[in-house]
């Protein structure tokens, strides 16, 4: 998906505010999904502050997005002379915002619960579940930031902590507060709603690395060093080409 | 669990390249459970399988198996996010999400099972697929973010997640095959055929679709065995609803000993009784079947081919409940083909339908009736009364009180007199009415109120025709057995006017066949029924209570309340001994 984060002035009025809205809907897609990364390391062994401050920045930056997102939306659908294709793309791209907006609403309770329960100050029972790097750069993902940013705060208090849950929980009902508006404001039948795009979503890459890491568990065990077969491979190919010009050029001087 | 001193051993995963931490062997899990519990191997196992099971430790060889190994195969502890102690949903839309990224990361990667889920998945959930795939798309990047050893973590993680709450789908029926395991396919619109059959054919007598069946088996909690003609209906649809029925059966069994072919209903109910009977005496019960029924110069011998007699002998050497299966089967089907037709068009059969009554609707009132073993109970004390209590007819007591079955068959006053048996009235309308009296009254048995007939009655009974017409007006629901007293004496003052009271009273009733004939047999049977309505009359009084006597002005007062234009509301105390000298005098 192409992040195109940059407005093309010149394409018509039409199709800019088309990419606008499905460049927002993207960003708040990511933002959500690196959302659920963190939120899949909290109580355990890797739980610290600085996870709760990406969760927590990560949280902000899908908000804002989310009504930016929305606005825009709302705009769009309730613009009577919308032509009818882009009515369409603007529907589709409304059912996506509000399923990423119910995702977040989702992950945002289970983060409020368990916050609750694995508390920073008391770091013994995080439990241990194997993971060991940081999330830096899952957050900065998110936050469309790049370089890293070293965690500053030191160890959190339980009185802060007890601030972040109530912040938490405010912007939970946020959240809960803006689905429904979507739903009163704009009429979408969602079963009229075809999907576009194909049923399997094309291999983005073949990472055979993680892929052999994995499939040791399964059955069928990965051909891991074939990068090196080809190597060799190429390596005599290339000397037999080399011999061949060596006998060639014999052969002509002799 | 987790503590380094005393918890479980922490070991390290080694895969290819990396090493990954905080793995633990089955064994170890073992055995601090053990420790820490106190309790034997066994027991922690199964303790450790469920917590595999539910998906708080996952394994990381086999993750498709959540049982606890105990030898070294190596788990890990599941990161609260994907616990199930939260008891959150578990979304589909996250099935989907998670089934898209294992398909991203590898083409073809999803199982059979999961290859299916994901189809209907696309089905259903086709309006959000776009979001779906973005959403995979998206986390699958996101997780490239991580290292290596993390992203492998994370995978393996919601991998295990999956399999607690997306089990693969096992065919467990390829596994364990029950008897009865190959049944024939049937085409959908040849079962449903049938069953449409079935609901037109049965749609009248289905006492929750048609609510004009006294005592519906719905409503009250009363047997009234009152045979009445939609039942009697029933037992020519199929054999199977004459055999059902206790009463039909009765009814066949009675036609059979007339054609001299009983045994083979008796041969049949014993293996009834085989079957579903205790299993103790099963063995006995086997042998006296075979003595009785199958043995060559048995008394009560049964005609069957001679390969199922085979079977029947070899199977009898080794004898469980289901031996004289095939022998039953024969038998049945020799009675279906054979005396059912005949018994359907014989006479005992159409007997059976004339005296049968169709029923009329009950109106119900609050009260629950008294449960079986509380009427029991003051059938008995009635019962002792009545052996007390002073000079009754005991003639009339003898025949019609004494054998109180409780699952006599009414069948109407005729019976009662034609046949030894004693035709014993069940009120249908014993789920009672408000007043006191009926306390009293619901209180003697149902068995012991004779009350002819509520409902409209058949062809050629005109004294139940008359009798249940005068009940059917009196609409409400006071005290049934006064209702009684007075009708029978309202008839009984009108019995001088003869045919007009049958001509009157006949097109009040919901008759269709009765109407009729009424008129012209009207005279006739008016010197007739007379006795009998003194039998039945001291029937009713003989089993009232003492107290209920005095009642029946009360009673009647409300009961003059009802509309009853053609009589006028006649004011009078009934006593029944009154209106027995009333009628000697007026007969």
């Amino acid at each position: 998906m192409p992040l195109s984060n940059n407005k093309v002035a010149d394409d018509g009025t039409s199709t800019q505010p088309l990419q606008e809205g499905k460049a927002l809907v993207d960003s708040l897609i990511k933002a959500v999904a690196c959302y659920r990364h963190l939120a899949s390391c909290i109580g355990g062994c890797t739980d610290n502050s600085s996870l709760r401050r990406d969760l927590w920045q990560t949280r902000e930056r899908a908000q804002t997005l989310a009504l930016s997102c929305r606005n825009h939306l709302t705009a769009r659908l309730r613009d009577k002379t919308l032509p009818e294709a882009e009515r369409k793309e603007t529907e589709q791209l409304w059912v996506a915002f509000s399923s990423c907006l119910e995702l977040l609403h989702a992950d945002m309770c289970k983060v409020f619960t368990m916050v609750k329960q694995f508390s920073l100050a008391n770091n013994s029972t995080m439990v241990q579940t194997g993971i060991q790097g940081g999330t830096t750069e899952v957050a900065a993902r998110a936050l469309s930031l790049h370089g890293l940013q070293e965690a500053g705060d030191g160890p959190q208090t339980s009185s802060m902590e007890g601030q972040e849950l109530s912040q938490l929980e405010q912007e939970i009902a946020q959240v809960d507060r803006t689905l429904e508006d979507m739903e009163l404001k704009v009429n979408v039948l969602r079963w009229t709603v075809e999907a576009l795009g194909p049923q399997y979503a094309d291999p983005v890459s073949t990472d055979s690395a993680s892929l052999a890491l994995l499939s040791i568990d399964e059955e069928a065990a990965q051909g891991f060093c074939s990068r090196s077969q080809m190597f060799a491979a190429m390596m005599l190919c290339g000397v037999a080409i080399f011999a061949v010009v060596l006998s060639v050029c014999v052969v002509f001087l002799v | 669990m987790q503590d380094p001193k005393s918890g479980v051993k922490s070991q390290t995963q080694r895969l290819v390249i990396t090493t990954i931490p905080h793995a633990i062997t089955g064994e170890d899990i073992v055995a601090w459970i053990v420790n820490r519990f106190k309790i034997d191997a066994t027991e922690a196992r199964a303790m450790g399988t469920m917590m595999v099971a539910f998906g708080y430790i996952y394994p990381l060889q086999d993750h498709k198996r959540l049982i606890l190994k105990p030898d070294t195969s190596l788990y890990r502890f599941q990161t609260p996010y994907f616990w199930p102690a939260q008891q959150w949903p578990v979304e589909d839309t996250d099935y989907a999400i998670y089934l898209a990224k294992r398909n991203i990361r590898k083409k073809g990667m999803l199982e059979l099972y999961e290859q299916e889920q994901y189809n209907s998945l696309y089905k259903w959930m086709n309006h959000k697929w776009d979001f779906i795939v973005m959403q995979a798309k998206e986390q699958y990047r996101a997780g490239k973010e991580r290292k290596k050893p993390d992203r492998v973590v994370f995978d393996c993680q919601e991998r295990a997640y999956w399999v607690v709450h997306r089990p693969p789908v096992r065919n467990i029926w390829t596994e364990y095959r029950p008897y009865g395991q190959f049944k024939p396919r049937v085409k959908s619109s040849v079962s449903i055929g049938a069953i449409v059959k079935y609901a037109t054919t049965y749609k009248e007598h289905d006492p929750l679709l048609h609510s004009c069946l006294p005592s519906n088996p719905w409503l009250t909690d009363d047997l009234v065995l009152i045979k009445h003609l939609i039942k009697v209906e029933c037992w020519t649809f199929s054999f199977g609803e004459l055999l059902m029925d206790p009463r039909g059966r009765a009814d066949f069994r009675l036609f059979l000993k007339k054609e001299f072919s009983g045994e083979n209903l008796a041969f049949w109910e014993a293996c009834e009784d085989l079957k579903w009977g205790a299993a103790e005496t099963m063995k006995e019960k086997a042998q006296q079947i075979y003595k009785t029924f199958l043995a060559r110069g048995a008394p009560r011998w049964i005609n069957i081919d001679g390969k199922t007699m085979d079977i029947t002998v070899k199977g009898l050497a080794h004898p469980h409940c289901y031996v004289l299966d095939a022998a039953q089967t024969h038998i049945y089907m020799l009675m279906k083909k054979d005396s059912y037709g005949r018994y359907l068009k014989s006479p005992v059969f159409k007997e059976t339908q004339r005296k049968a009554i169709a029923p009329e609707p009950h109106r119900f009132t609050r009260r629950p009736s008294l449960s079986p073993i509380i009427l029991r109970q003051q059938e008995e004390e009635q019962k002792a009364k009545l052996a007390a209590s002073g000079p009754v007819d005991i003639t009339q007591l003898c025949r019609f009180t004494a054998p109180v079955p409780h699952l006599a068959v009414y069948t109407g006053i005729c019976e009662a007199q034609s046949t030894a048996s004693p035709g014993l009235m069940t009120l249908p309308n014993s789920a009672a009415c408000p007043s006191p009296i009926s306390v009293a009254i619901d209180s003697t048995p149902a068995s012991e109120r004779r009350f002819d007939g509520n409902g409209g009655p058949s062809s050629s009974h005109f004294p139940s025709i008359a009798e249940a017409s005068v009940s059917e007006e009196e609409n409400q629901t006071p005290a049934l057995k006064s209702r009684m007293t007075l009708s029978l004496s309202r008839l009984l003052r009108r019995g001088c006017n003869g045919p007009s009271v049958f001509a009157s009273l006949s097109p009040k009733c919901a008759v269709v066949s009765g109407g009729g004939k009424v008129q012209p047999l009207g005279v006739e049977p008016l010197a007739q029924p007379q006795p009998r309505r003194i039998a039945n009359f001291f029937q009713i009084k003989v089993d009232i209570p003492p107290e209920c006597r005095i009642y029946p002005i009360d009673s009647e007062d409300e009961e003059d309340d009802s509309p009853n234009a053609a009589r006028g509301g006649v004011k009078e105390i009934i006593c029944p001994w009154e209106t027995v000298t009333k009628k000697d005098g007026a007969g």
